[in-house]
């Protein structure tokens, strides 16, 4: 047996096992068990994902200190059995302050399905932003203080192990799209950022939940999840043609300072969230920049209504990145505009929701279609079905344009 | 018979029937007026027990322990929802205000990790799937209605008004609704809701009361809806009232807690 196998056998039975045996112990157990299968609608309709998914949560709460374990297990035919942590954290309360020490996610903002000032923890994109968001999110190893008075809370993070965003294998299906002219040479020299107090990242924030409002103040001195292509071009002097490339990325520290609202209006909810950074690297093909970068500072904002119409619950949002002090040969657009849209009505007393989300690209006409119906057979058994299209030949998502799928999940909660 | 027990007994008398006369000229708006400013207490906390039945007779049950306080013109009520397992570490919270002001509403959904504030508009929406609207959950200000006392009647061996409340909004999701109101305690016994039709849409009726630490307390009460043929039971249990509910139960820390 394989050592992968054995861990994860062991990690079955010990889920199996320990709730009966601790359960006087008021330890909570929960999580589920899923199959997701999806197929590609194109030819050759190959399957996009066979997965097999274990989630278990096992949380203690006593007065003053609480614990949560939260393991996964991806079982894939196509792949090697994946065994993780999503979170394990220890908190300990006080009268108004909490600490939590250990692998956490921290979700902020106000904005749904982008990431504006939500910058604390990094984005798995291996099935690109198709996942359920607490599987898209990766747990950050950190220490985060709560302070609150009243509805108003005080939050500080320390994060001395920098985790970057995970990308696709180079032979997934979501391996974004690289327009170099010759296959490059890969430079993995400067990727890594060893863990230590120089390399770690503080954010912090403060938020007001207040009768009338709520709204979130961010600041974040951190690398950005994103590496920068450093590129470097080796040319026949004689010839003048390209004969090699080297792209070495590297993660660049970033300051970002922000904000967001959410402000009920009749039956609306208007939201918004905005973000400055300063510090980003874009890539260029300026020929004043060697190595295919520059360095420039930019504002990602988005605003967006939630309202109910006849039962539907309807939201949409639009969302702009600008580039400060813009110069012609950065290859992103000075402005970037992006929205989306979800409609999402329940039938049967709330047995079968159907929905639909989309993410609509401005500036390459294309887009990502969502629809899904979801199906409670009975308490925490859910079928749902579902279907993604990628719209349109360029951009986020016109890239993904062949990936075109159907797909359908079973899932247990217990 | 002494002449001073003449005098009392005459005086116990007349106070009687003043008594009854009083009552008996209470108009439909005085009456709903008691059942609203009936007191409840400064805090109430339990467990909610909700049974959603079908016509088949199949239940979907949800559990959940709630929390109240009164705050004099602000009442703060939380949530937390312990089962079915897929609902489970979801917390709702809901304050609401006796100026007119609309509902303050948040939801925190464990799987997104964060608190949302949520349009109070549609109160007018299920709550949970179940046949409760959210309106139907909250206390209902007599100034909204037009109240009248249609007859005096005995349900299960208790006396009752009988008033038809004709909502001043013409847009509101019910034409009337007609409430069985106990005599002696000024508590509700019975609901009909009726459709923009004028068709009976929905049957309340109160299964349990007690009277729990000095207050009138529901304990089982069941909604059905007789157009569709389905029903919502809910039951609240280890009810606590005035043991006192700290305001910090009444912010995101205690939704993202859940609990």
């Amino acid at each position: 047996m394989k050592v992968r196998q054995f861990i994860a056998a062991g990690f079955m039975l010990f889920a199996l096992a320990i709730p009966k045996a601790y359960s006087q112990n008021s330890i909570d157990f929960s999580g589920y068990v899923r199959n997701y299968t999806g197929l590609l609608i194109t030819d050759p309709n190959d399957f996009s994902i066979v997965q097999n998914t274990f989630d278990l949560k096992i949380e203690k709460h006593a007065n003053k200190i609480a614990f949560k374990l939260n393991p996964y297990l991806y079982h894939y035919f196509d792949r090697e059995l994946e065994l993780g942590l999503r979170e394990a954290y220890l908190d300990m309360y006080f009268n108004n302050l909490d600490i939590r020490v250990g692998k956490q996610q921290i979700i902020w903002g106000k904005a749904e399905g982008v990431f504006i000032t939500d910058v604390v923890s990094p984005k798995d994109l291996r099935e690109f932003l198709l996942p359920d968001f607490d599987e898209i999110r990766i747990g950050v190893t950190s220490v985060k203080l709560n302070y609150y008075n009243g509805n108003h809370t005080l939050e500080a993070v320390w994060v001395p192990i920098f985790t970057p965003t995970q990308m696709p294998d180079d032979n997934s299906i979501w391996k974004p799209q690289y327009d170099f002219p010759i296959l490059p040479t890969w430079d993995y020299s400067t990727s890594d950022l060893t863990p230590g107090l120089k390399n770690s990242e503080l954010f912090a924030r403060y938020s007001v939940m207040a009768s009338s409002f709520d709204f979130e103040l961010v600041g974040g001195y951190f690398f950005y999840d994103d590496p920068t292509m450093h590129i470097t071009k080796n040319i026949n002097t004689s010839t003048m043609q390209l004969t090699g490339l080297i792209v070495r990325p590297e993660y660049h520290r970033v300051a970002m300072s922000g904000g967001s609202f959410s402000i009920p209006i009749g039956d609306f909810v208007l939201r918004g969230e905005g973000a400055y950074y300063n510090g980003r690297y874009f890539q260029t093909e300026s020929p004043n920049e060697p190595d295919a970068t520059i360095e420039k500072n930019n504002f990602h904002y988005m605003t967006g209504v939630d309202f109910t119409l006849a039962g539907v619950k309807l939201s949409a949002q639009f969302i702009q990145e600008y580039i400060i002090d813009y110069e012609e040969d950065i290859y992103n657009d000075e402005f970037e505009n992006t929205m989306t849209f979800l409609a999402k009505k329940d039938f049967f007393r709330e047995k079968l929701w159907i929905e639909l989300f989309s993410y609509i690209g401005l500036n390459n006409e294309d887009a990502l279609i969502r629809p899904k119906i979801t199906y409670d057979l009975s308490d925490g058994f859910e079928i749902l079905a579902g279907a993604n299209f990628f719209l349109g030949s360029s951009g986020r998502f016109g890239q993904y344009n062949k990936n075109d799928m159907a797909y359908l999940k079973l899932k247990y909660s217990f | 018979m002494k002449k001073q027990e003449i005098v009392l007994g005459l005086m116990v008398f007349l106070i009687f029937i003043g008594m009854q006369n009083s009552v008996a000229q209470l108009s439909g708006r005085q009456i709903m007026e008691k059942v609203y400013y009936l007191p409840s207490g400064d805090d109430t906390q339990g467990q909610l027990t909700m049974i959603l039945e079908n016509k088949q007779g199949e239940q979907r049950i949800r559990k959940l322990n709630q929390y109240i306080v009164n705050m004099g013109d602000t009442e703060k009520k939380i949530m937390f929802f312990v089962s079915p397992a897929d609902v489970k570490g979801t917390s709702f919270m809901n304050w609401s205000y006796t100026g007119g002001k609309e509902d303050d509403q948040w939801i925190y959904l464990p799987a997104l990790k964060r608190t949302k504030r949520i349009s109070s508009g549609s109160k007018g929406d299920y709550f949970m799937g179940s046949d409760f609207t959210y309106d139907d959950l909250g206390d209902r200000h007599p100034d909204m209605d037009n109240h009248k006392l249609l007859k005096e009647e005995t349900i299960d061996g208790r006396p009752c008004y009988v008033i038809e409340s004709t909502p001043k909004d013409e847009d509101y999701m019910y034409s009337k609704t007609i409430t069985w109101v106990m005599k002696d305690n000024l508590v509700g016994l019975q609901r009909e809701f009726y459709d923009e039709d004028g068709d009976l849409l929905k049957t309340l009726t109160i299964h349990k009361f007690e009277k729990i630490n000095g207050f009138w307390t529901i304990l089982k009460t069941e909604m059905k809806n007789v157009q569709k043929d389905h029903r919502t039971i809910i039951e609240f249990s280890n009810v606590q009232i005035n043991q006192g509910i700290p305001s910090s139960k009444f912010t995101e820390r205690s939704m993202s807690l859940g609990q």
